[in-house]
């Protein structure tokens, strides 16, 4: 049994998910868990215990925020860093307990408080995510450096055996004003370059650009590779990195239109599909473990939009390709408000997820940290019957899934 | 009392090379708005006071002028004054570092830095463009002058500050001061005192900061831990410890063990000292009244002193307090 202390994080939108794996040997000088001591878990063998409990960023930021700055030779440069757990009852309970020390002896120490709950981690189904490459996150960072400073988002796109990135920003009216100009900046990097390339052709993807950014910056600090994975649009996308003890996992939400061969009706049908109430019933959403919402996109009023073929990522056989030449998806010229959406659809529409009849991945949540990958240390919880893949508690209900963005009702109503 | 001729000498008088140092050691204590003024033979002595809790001295010193000059009024032997001094009176502090910076004394250097740059933008690709600045005032040591004149009790401040051929003269109101007393430290009942580089508790209380505090507690102690600063807020404590080795607390004066705790956002406003000084010394009497002496150098030479008292809460229950997040801040540990 490896030890490993994981973070995780998600955003308040709930579509992008951080995973950051501490290896206890590698990582760690010294590192000393003991389930005995914690409360309310006697029921489990050591093999089972584990301690999970979230904190606000914010708190725990503010701690080692500005430490790059201790540069080495500052007279009071910080020489190690310990955490404790104090859960103990005959102490102050619930306090993450940080120590940082520095030369001459000065110790600087933090109480965090933290809520002892049980912590949520994204599912990723790798073995549908059919799309892979890997890349020297040194050169990745060097062309994310061009993706300018204002642009939202990222669109990776495969032709002819390249992968284009591209960082865009729609441009946004509010009457006369320009709220925000368009910006596009492509950057193409040959096949030649990743180590590894298994991309379908013709497939585009949308993610942010600072979510990427981000990544690629921190990868970079690693010397490593970054992995991608992925299926196709509105389906999420794992980066992944692991170095010194560290292994990272990225699960982004991803945009973009998607329209399968032959089997996937035009685009258009599928706008009405999605557009048309799907209501269900609620007591059926909530049956299994990883249940999930399938109803988001009932909130959509928007008629499809006139013009699918320029406005979408297209993923065509190449005969259709030929009868209707799309253009390169991202393509400021086209002047519309909206490049790539229907300008005015609300949040759950962009995200919501459509009545795809294949079993594909999608993101989920599982409490236990068991079948995400890298998270092997954990176990489910004793009463949780399944030890298959994440996704086998979806075949009780093909259309049960979890959308990345939810309301708060059905979260609550999901894991209270 | 105020009899004003003009072609009298004025009641005050002194000439500075460099505005800067003047700046420098103002800025320390603009924490309020306006500061009292009290002149003296051996200098100029500023003090700022907020809500009688927390005072601020600076004295800027006869041997910062290269001209000072005070002629204390005649009729003040009627007066039982022990030095002859004239009554201090207020002004604007805000406006008066205003005044001084009116050339720019702020970034002296990265302005000098950036005209250099300036020229070898204008003159490209002339290479005589280069040593352009041995005429600069600044090297040629006559970079703005600065005259301070207060003609008798009651006239305004004026400051007359030339550089370049420009004259600039400023004439700040003077006020009746609001308060008298200085916050008293007992210096003969001290209870500890501690003297240590002041980037470190710089440091410290900036490393506090995270944790958005009300209160700041300071303890010494003869034993382990010796010197600690710490405060709490809504998302956790924080404690930053000092031990006793001598590189790090230069002097270490602590017969019994001190538990003081001071408003945090009172002893932030003596940042800008903390970061400007070479060295703290932190002493308390046994009433728990803090006093913060910061030795500044300013450049140009010599050492100046930014003096900083505060009054302590009152201990345990906080009866007396009338600061209202206390009882937060109290009740989270």
């Amino acid at each position: 049994m490896d030890l490993q202390l994981i973070l995780t994080a998600l955003n308040s939108s709930k579509s992008a998910y951080a995973s950051f794996s501490l290896d206890a040997i590698v990582f760690f000088d010294k590192y000393n868990f003991n389930p005995g001591t914690a409360k309310g878990r006697q029921n489990l063998d050591d093999a089972e215990a584990r301690f999970t409990c979230q904190l606000y960023n914010k708190a725990l930021l503010s701690v080692f925020k500005g430490r790059l700055g201790d540069v080495k030779d500052k007279d009071t440069a910080v020489e190690r860093c310990e955490c404790y757990i104090q859960e103990q009852p005959d102490q102050t309970e619930c306090r993450l307990i940080v120590k940082i020390i520095c030369r001459h002896g000065v110790i600087k120490t933090y109480k965090l408080t933290y809520e002892s709950v049980e912590v949520m981690h994204a599912l990723f189904n790798k073995n549908a995510a059919k799309n892979t490459w890997t890349i020297g996150a040194s050169t990745l960072r060097s062309f994310a450096e061009y993706f300018g400073a204002n642009t939202e988002q990222l669109d990776i796109s495969t032709e002819n055996g390249r992968a284009t990135f591209t960082s865009y920003t729609e441009k946004v009216m509010n009457g006369r004003d320009v709220l925000k100009q368009p910006l596009q900046t492509s950057i193409t990097i040959d096949n030649l370059d990743f180590e590894d390339f298994t991309v379908e052709e013709q497939l585009h993807v949308g993610i942010s650009v600072k979510d990427f950014k981000a990544i690629v910056t921190h990868a970079e600090t690693l010397k490593t590779s970054i992995t991608a994975f992925y299926s196709f649009p509105t389906r999420p996308m794992q980066l992944n990195y692991h170095e010194h003890g560290m292994q990272c996992e990225f699960t982004l939400m991803t945009i973009g239109d998607y329209r399968g061969g032959s089997v996937t009706p035009a685009p258009a049908a599928v706008q009405q599909v999605s557009a048309a109430p799907v209501e269900k019933p609620l007591s059926r959403q909530f049956t299994a473990q990883a249940s999930s919402i399938t109803t988001l996109q009932k909130s959509t009023t928007m008629p499809p939009p006139s013009e699918p073929a320029s406005r979408s990522f297209t993923r065509e056989p190449q005969s259709q390709r030929t009868q209707r030449p799309s253009p390169p998806p991202p393509k400021p010229s086209l002047g519309t408000e909206s490049l790539f959406m229907p300008a005015d659809e609300d949040e759950d529409r962009i995200w919501g997820e459509k009545n795809y009849d294949d079993e594909q991945d999608t993101l989920g949540w599982d409490a236990s940290a068991n079948n995400a990958p890298g998270l092997n240390v954990t176990r489910r919880e004793s009463e949780s019957s399944s030890r298959l893949p994440p996704y086998r508690s979806w075949h009780e209900d093909l259309n049960i899934r979890i959308a990345p963005t939810q309301r708060i009702s059905d979260v609550k109503a999901l894991f209270d | 009392m105020t009899s004003t001729n003009e072609h009298s000498t004025p009641l005050f008088s002194a000439v500075s090379g460099s505005t800067r140092q003047l700046f420098q050691l103002l800025r320390c204590i603009n924490f309020v708005s306006k500061a009292q003024v009290r002149i003296t033979k051996e200098g100029l002595r500023f003090t700022a006071e907020e809500s009688q809790v927390m005072q601020g001295a600076v004295v800027l010193d006869k041997a910062l002028f290269t001209a000072y000059s005070y002629s204390p009024p005649a009729f003040n032997e009627d007066e039982d004054e022990e030095d002859a001094e004239s009554p201090p009176f207020q002004i604007s502090l805000s406006s008066l570092l205003e005044t001084l910076q009116i050339f720019g004394i702020n970034d002296v250097k990265d302005r000098w830095s950036n005209r250099e740059t300036g020229y070898n933008g204008l003159n490209g690709l002339t290479a005589r463009g280069g040593p352009a600045g041995v005429f600069e005032n600044r090297i040629l040591g006559m970079n703005g002058i600065c005259r301070l004149s207060y003609a008798a009790v009651g006239e305004p401040l004026r400051i007359i500050l030339e550089e370049t051929g420009v004259t600039t003269t400023c004439e700040l109101v003077t006020y009746e001061p609001e308060y008298q007393e200085d916050i008293p430290f007992q210096k003969d009942a001290i209870a500890q005192k501690i003297i240590m580089r002041a980037s470190w508790l710089d440091d410290a209380i900036n490393e506090l900061s995270s944790t958005s505090p009300a209160r700041l507690t300071l303890v010494a102690s003869p034993i382990a831990p010796y010197f600690t600063l710490s405060s709490s807020g809504p998302l956790g404590s924080a404690t930053i410890e000092f031990s006793k080795d001598p590189q790090l607390l230069e002097t270490f004066q602590v017969p019994r063990r001190t538990i003081n705790t001071y408003k945090y956002s009172l002893i932030r406003g003596a940042s800008r000292a903390m970061a400007l000084a070479t060295k703290v010394s932190i002493r308390s009497d046994e009433q728990g009244v803090l006093s913060l002496q910061f030795m500044i150098e300013v450049d140009g030479g010599g050492i100046s002193f930014v003096d900083f008292r505060f009054v302590p809460f009152i201990p345990e229950d906080g009866e007396g307090d009338e600061e209202s997040e206390v009882g937060e801040a109290e009740g989270f540990e």
